[in-house]
């Protein structure tokens, strides 16, 4: 579950290992085929990592309709009860529900060309989290775990990769890799709150490391080393003074109340609060979104929660100066039907959906692709997931092309195919 | 008829025999000798006696190579390491005891026999390939079958049904995934046959063949074809959801008829090249079709979704032209009976259509319906000459129990990979074959063996030796779960009602929650196996464990407190419960002090359960 970070955790217990032995050999290979270029990236990922730059990634598992929510189409068949309403960009118009967010549109940029082939929620959530489609045979990383693994700060005693609420994990980056999760944000996570004073935890982390070293004098000494490595982990998080971080009661009651106070809420003020502490990427999940019956009911609510929490993770992050470097992404795993169906919803829609994006130096106030008139499909501009993708890489400053070894010995990219969007930046 | 062929060939061949010359008897013997070598290694041999000659071959490897290997462990931990593989637990306090005790001979070999003969045997080892199957699914909704996927291994287990017979069970399962748990593999894939073909062969053969989905074996020497071949025994597998029914399932079918591929074919072919819908539909002859002229067709039905996928100027009626540009559907695979391996140079094309054919094996004769294509497979998986069969499930069951295994990983064998000790794997994947694939058999052979005995070894510098000293392993997450259980005395765990689906049950029950955060893919080497923050976090501060660690409660530990007036007593009666071992002479004087540096003798006897719960070796085989 949860991250740890760079630090290697590994155990090998001697003799042959071919997975270690094919990492090797492509690093070997690397250095000594282009070492300038090995040498320059090692000096620059040091640097990226100091110049803080993160992700927070706003989730709306289920599929979030993209009509009643930033690619309204008042006055066609497709057009549903929603009404649209104006910005504070001129031109650009979205549902009626998301009257803060309205209020940024500036800070936005909109993409309404989103287009994709996976109409399956698993599968499709995977894709949308990995930029690849399941298969069997190989767990690919979240791209949150890539970035992290790219340019997360390696002295942090608190989680670099979190999520607020369920997610996909790190796949064959590993456990040093993995979301720390949280499931109620707001109140310290679950297990972090030791159960006795500090003075006793440190003297039971003592007797446990006195018996230990009987273990591993028996022979168990490498599984001890390990174990050794993870509770020293585990203890560093207990015991510091980081973990306020999960409390959001340090904040004004003004500004809590500004963000929500529900869970997505919390998890957006949580999240703004842990990019402050040096955390790369942190998932906000919103449940809710699979709105095949009676969608105008049925997603009001959850689309004001959202409206609120992600309006003022915005505003907050642009007031503290760091907008600029925390890029802010809306998304689900694919839209919804054009068509109201028998049962006053609308059904999965992979072909043509919405997604946005705030800070990490994307251009706001603006609309990218267009669907067509009814929106039932891309008008103007598709955008591919690993369109996508490379453009989140590019906001990070993370390189998309490079390669992980996957435990087959099998080099997979952070993204495999796909261009920037270059009208995000300019 | 037959007995007087018999009898005349008997004696035709005995009349040759006499009339031959003596070179000519000399090759007889010598075939003589061969047929009955060969006889030999089909013929099931005691699993004790299979233990020995392991042990042999093992021994004199490691002679050859002048090494040492370790003593045979003690009672102690042979008990608690055979308990944890065979039965998925620790042993009982009292079960340390008694068999510390007893002073017979036999004594491992019948605990083997009794352990063997348990339901627990059965629950184990369902739970991990539950793990083997499950952590790889590529459809997460396969969850909601997991239980009865649980059951129903559990059950084959314990009635000892042939590995043979379970993998052909598992390939041609069919029917509601909730009432037939031999579903599990086809429904964590939703039956898609490149994925079936990828894990058939991981699981059943070792061998990784999914590699060769996209370009030819970049290690090994399958081809590209083998890779799809292997899939086209899978084409006619559909998995669709169960009409109405609460709660929500669904049914693995065969769909060997319905649209037929070739009706398929030639549909998209047409698509491809309109001219002739021209000719039969465009009545005005403007090159257009509209609804009107399309009414009443074959192509009415789906007229309304073509214009919205080809028509460009919006006209509401389609060109030759803009029929032409309709892409393919993406599920076309879909509407097929016959498997199409992609093509690499024009992936939106259907691809040609390839025959089933086991890559290790022969090709299955055509014409085949959807279960006889599994069926033939799975005969071919299991022929006693397709080694790869036996030496996958021999490698992964010893790797298992051994911590490691001859091929490492142990899903990635096959003939250009590397084995230690070959001919020991060969020499049991031959004794497995001829048992007729008997688990049970195998297991006892392996733990019976001196070299699943030894015990843990200081790590000296010299090169690591495989099986020459036990590795110590990590426990999977139920048996740590269960072992927690049996500390506490307790049935269950609390759960977490903060986490979990609704919708899948195992996710809100307290061994659901404990796996997900303890488990990990069975088929992952040691070595790469470390546990994680969360985990530790869990083990030291939740609530669930801590609870139950309070003497002030009516708890073991309070208990124990209660019982055992005399530190020293207290302190073994801990270690026994924890570690199913007594401490040794330092580990009792490291806690003797501490309980009496402590001053408050509950408290410290807390904290000792707690470190002792919190150690390595609690969630280590050792």
């Amino acid at each position: 579950m949860s991250l740890y970070h760079h630090q290697q955790v590994q155990a090998v217990r001697g003799g042959f290992s071919r997975r270690s032995f094919l990492r090797n050999v492509s690093m070997g290979a690397l250095a000594a085929g282009t070492l300038s270029f090995h040498d320059l990236m090692s000096v620059s990922a040091e640097e990226l990592r100091k110049q803080g730059r993160a992700m927070i990634l706003l989730w709306m598992s289920g599929g979030p309709s993209q009509f009643e929510t930033f690619d309204p189409k008042p006055n066609t068949s497709s057009a549903g009860d929603k009404q649209a309403i104006k910005t504070a960009v001129s031109g650009i118009e979205i549902a009626e529900d998301w009257i803060n967010t309205a209020k940024v549109m500036q800070d936005i940029a909109l993409i309404r060309s989103m287009t994709n082939k996976e109409g399956n929620h698993q599968r499709a959530t995977y894709q949308m989290h990995t930029g690849y489609a399941p298969s069997g045979s190989v767990k690919h990383p979240s791209l949150g775990s890539n970035i992290t693994r790219e340019i997360g700060d390696r002295e942090l005693d608190i989680p670099s990769i979190v999520s607020v609420g369920a997610t996909e994990g790190a796949g064959f980056l590993g456990v040093d890799y993995e979301p720390f999760n949280i499931n109620n944000p707001g109140n310290i996570p679950d297990n972090v709150a030791a159960t006795v004073t500090d003075k006793r935890y440190q003297k039971r982390l003592g007797l446990l490391g006195r018996l230990d070293t009987e273990f591993a004098s028996r022979g168990g000494e490498v599984v001890v080393k390990n174990h050794k490595k993870i509770y020293d982990k585990a203890a560093s998080l207990v015991m510091s003074p980081q973990t306020k971080v999960f409390d959001l009661s340090e904040e004004s009651a003004e500004l809590r109340r500004a963000y929500g106070e529900n869970n997505f809420g919390k998890g957006c003020l949580l999240a703004r609060r842990l990019v402050e502490a040096g955390s790369t990427f942190i998932e906000v999940r919103s449940n809710g979104w699979d709105n095949h019956a009676d969608i105008s009911e049925t997603l009001s609510p959850r689309a004001r929660e959202v409206d609120t929490g992600m309006a003022a993770l915005i505003s907050d992050l642009k007031q503290r100066g760091m907008l600029d470097k925390t890029l802010v992404v809306w998304m689900g795993e694919f839209g919804r039907t054009p068509k109201i169906n028998a049962r006053a919803g609308r059904d999965h829609y992979p072909r043509v959906f919405s997604a946005a994006l705030a800070g990490g130096g994307v251009k706001g106030g603006q609309v990218i692709g267009s669907s067509t008139k009814d929106g039932s499909a891309v008008q103007d501009r598709p955008v591919e997931v690993t369109d996508l993708f490379c453009s989140i890489c590019q906001s990070l400053q993370v390189e998309p092309r490079k390669e992980n070894m996957s435990p087959l010995g099998r080099p997979m990219k952070i993204v495999d195919g796909g261009k920037v969007v270059s009208e995000l930046f300019s | 008829m037959m007995s007087f062929t018999r009898k005349r060939t008997i004696q035709t061949a005995c009349l040759f025999l006499v009339t031959l010359s003596v070179p000519l008897c000399q090759s007889a013997s010598f075939a003589a000798t061969k047929s009955a070598d060969q006889t030999d290694k089909r013929q099931r041999v005691d699993a004790v006696t299979m233990a020995e000659k392991i042990d042999q071959l093992l021994e004199a490897e490691l002679k050859k190579a002048n090494i040492t290997p370790a003593p045979l462990a003690n009672d102690e931990d042979f008990l608690r390491r055979i308990t944890f593989d065979l039965a998925g637990r620790k042993p009982s306090t009292s079960e340390v005891i008694l068999f510390g005790l007893d002073g017979s001979p036999g004594k491992r070999r019948a605990v083997i026999d009794d352990l063997l003969k348990s339901d627990e045997y059965g629950v184990n080892w369902a739970r991990y390939w539950r793990d083997v199957i499950y952590l790889r699914a590529t459809d997460a909704r396969s969850r909601i079958n997991q239980n009865e996927f649980e059951e129903w291994m559990t059950t084959q287990l314990n009635q000892n049904k042939s590995w043979d017979q379970i993998t052909t069970d598992l390939l041609t399962a069919t029917g509601d995934v909730r009432e037939n748990g031999n579903t599990a593999l086809i429904f964590a894939h939703q039956g898609d046959p490149a994925e079936l073909a990828a894990e058939t062969s991981r699981i059943f053969l070792g061998i990784q063949i999914q590699c060769a989905n996209c370009h030819d074996h970049p290690t090994d020497k399958w081809k590209r074809n083998s890779f799809h071949e292997l899939a086209a025994f899978f084409p006619r597998v559909r998995v669709r959801p169960v009409r109405d029914a609460t709660p929500r399932t669904f049914e693995v079918v065969s769909m060997d008829r319905g649209t037929d591929g070739n009706q398929y074919a030639q549909r998209m072919k047409m698509l491809q090249d309109p001219s002739m819908l021209f000719r039969l539909y465009d009545k005005n002859r403007d090159g257009k079709l509209t609804e009107q002229e399309v009414q009443r067709t074959r192509m009415a039905r789906g007229f309304e979704q073509m214009v919205a996928r080809g028509d460009k100027d919006g006209d509401k009626a389609l060109t030759a032209e803009e029929i032409k540009g309709i892409p393919a559907p993406e599920n076309m695979q879909r509407f097929m009976t016959e498997y199409h391996m992609p093509d690499l140079n024009d992936p939106t094309s259907m691809g040609k259509v390839v025959q089933p054919v086991l890559f290790v094996g022969t090709k299955a004769p055509e014409g085949l319906d959807d279960i006889e294509r599994r069926e033939t497979l799975s005969k071919f998986l299991t022929t006693p000459s397709n080694v790869w069969f036996s030496r996958a499930i021999v490698n992964r069951l010893w790797a298992e129990m051994l911590g490691e295994g001859f091929y490492t990983p142990i899903d990635d064998i096959g003939p250009e990979r590397s084995a230690v000790y070959p001919e020991v794997l060969n020499t049991l994947s031959e004794g497995f074959t001829a048992s007729g694939y008997d688990l049970k058999w195998l297991c006892k052979t392996i733990t019976n063996t001196r070299a699943y005995q030894r015990e843990m070894q200081k790590k000296t510098e010299q090169q690591h030796t495989p099986f020459a000293a036990q590795s110590p392993t990590r426990l999977r997450g139920d048996q740590i779960f269960t072992a927690i259980t049996q500390v506490f005395g307790v049935d269950e765990l609390q759960t977490n009602r903060n986490i979990g689906n609704r919708r899948y049950q195992a996710s809100r029950s307290a061994r659901g929650q404990f796996s997900s955060l303890f488990t990990y893919d069975p088929s992952t080497s040691q070595d790469e196996i470390t546990g994680d923050v969360p985990q530790a976090l869990f083990m030291m501060n939740s609530k669930t464990l801590n609870e139950m660690l309070g003497t002030d409660r009516n708890t073991k530990l309070a208990q124990i407190a209660r019982d055992f007036k005399d530190d020293n007593d207290a302190i073994q009666e801990l270690y026994l419960l924890t570690l199913s071992r007594v401490p040794g002479k330092a580990e009792l004087e490291i806690c003797q002090n501490y309980i009496q540096e402590a001053g408050n003798r509950n408290d410290a006897l807390e904290d000792l359960m707690w470190s002792l719960l919190n150690s390595s070796e609690f969630i280590t085989k050792r």
